[in-house]
């Protein structure tokens, strides 16, 4: 089973995004915050990790950055998903390494569960 | 209205229109430095004539130079207060965007997770709660679209659109956005027919703005469809060019207003007695996309039989 950590401190949206995942059969493993997302990664190494940009404690940029500088969690596919949509945020997320930036309000958990998987089975 | 010649010397309008004080209206400090100039050359004639000094002329012409600086430097205020305002204009947007956004993302997760085809297969709704919620998520999508405009505008303005080009299909996309259109469509009366070359090569855009591209073109085409009808849309192969069109058997354009389709904040006279929704940006944001893809956009159209409107987009080589 795959594991899929989101790191969002909304809980509706971790809610939705959670029985989404359970129809597909993966797991989802709950960050609140960017802290927890960085400790919650290092130590279950998921599959494919969804982050936010907007977090408390340590904002998505900086999670971003130390995930990739990490020998261990380096090679984790990371999808950006936010509703920010400022160039300079864009590029940024991805000069950090970020797989693919998506916009939440644009996609349907549908259209986001179809990035996960495709993004899965190119890893 | 139609603008006069005279127009452009109502003063009182111009820096009305502004909502900034005459003394910070660009073109009333600009009209102010030019009859100084006037009488500036015309005192150091009269000053240079009447008196033997040049002394005196040099010492007018000096001080009227000291006006002229101060006025320049007004002007100069005048613009940086206008570019100011209009960054923070900017900058509230684009926060107050964000800021609308989430709760509209929430809203349509949610509702994505009860309307998804799980739920219905167990029967975990009814069919009036189906409806209920199928209308809601209806209206939230209606409301990020707004959102999504504005932030467009903003930034096409702003010149901050940056694309992010990839290779995808152009058949793909629209089968994929048409599907979206399935309950509208079918609710103004109206078929959509795809209708696209075999082996249709890919093309090199940001797949997400030419979405929207194409969600604005087909929204119009339902919204003025105003029988029941057929929507056509052709996609085909130009060798160097995929050209898509799309058309319809709506309402039209009349011609007096075709020169300004294009225009931010325009609306057709025919549109808004066939439409009160709409905001006037969707082809203006359609056509600055296209534009900044190295494409082409047109369209013709024929009034109380139809429009057709049309892009071109390069070929990835």
């Amino acid at each position: 089973m795959k594991k899929i950590l989101f790191i969002e401190d909304e809980e509706s949206l971790q809610r939705a995004m959670g029985s989404m995942l359970e129809q597909k059969k993966m797991q989802i493993l709950k960050a609140l915050n960017g802290e927890d997302g960085l400790n919650i990664a290092k130590k279950e190494t998921p599959d494919l990790i969804l982050l936010d940009l907007i977090l408390p404690k340590k904002n998505g940029f900086e999670v971003l950055g130390e995930l990739k500088k990490d020998p261990g969690t380096k090679d984790i596919p990371i999808i950006v998903l936010t509703n920010l949509e400022g160039s300079t945020d864009i590029e940024r997320a991805l000069a950090l390494g970020a797989t693919t930036y998506l916009v939440k309000a644009n996609y349907t958990l549908e259209d986001i569960m179809a990035k996960i998987e495709s993004v899965l089975e190119h890893k | 209205m139609e603008n006069k010649w005279y127009d452009g010397l109502n003063l009182r309008k111009i820096c009305g229109k502004y909502r900034v004080s005459v003394l910070q209206c660009p073109q009333f400090l600009f009209l102010v430095m030019g009859l100084i100039i006037i009488v500036t050359v015309l005192a150091a004639y009269v000053a240079a004539s009447a008196y033997d000094q040049p002394e005196l002329a040099a010492l007018s012409v000096l001080i009227l130079a000291s006006v002229l600086f101060v006025i320049g430097h007004m002007i100069i205020s005048a613009f940086e207060k206008v570019a100011l305002s209009s960054l923070s204009k900017s900058e509230f947007i684009s926060i107050m965007s964000h800021q609308l956004r989430s709760p509209l993302s929430a809203v349509k997760w949610q509702l994505n997770v009860m309307l998804s085809e799980d739920a219905k297969q167990e029967d975990k709704l009814n069919d009036r709660a189906r409806a209920y919620l199928e209308a809601i998520y209806g209206q939230n999508e209606r409301m990020i679209r707004a959102v999504n405009d504005l932030l467009e505008v903003n930034r096409i303005e702003d010149r901050d659109l940056i694309l992010r080009p990839t290779a995808f299909s152009l058949r793909a996309l629209t089968e994929r956005v048409m599907k979206n259109y399935e309950k509208f469509s079918s609710a103004n009366n109206v078929q959509i027919g795809v209708f696209a070359q075999d082996d249709l090569p890919m093309v090199l855009a940001d797949e997400e703005r030419i979405k929207r591209v194409i969600e604005h073109l087909t929204d119009n085409a339902v919204r003025y469809s105003t029988k029941k009808s057929e929507i056509k849309i052709s996609i085909k192969n130009y060798g160097d060019r995929i050209d898509w069109k799309i058309i319809d058997q709506g309402a039209g354009i009349p011609d007096t207003d075709k020169p300004r389709i294009f225009d931010k904040f325009f609306r057709s006279v025919n549109a808004s007695r066939y439409q009160t929704e709409g905001s006037g940006v969707g082809l203006f944001i359609a056509k600055s996309i296209i534009k900044m893809h190295g494409g082409v956009i047109g369209f013709s159209s024929e009034l109380e039989k139809g429009s057709t409107f049309w892009f071109s987009l390069p070929i990835k080589k």
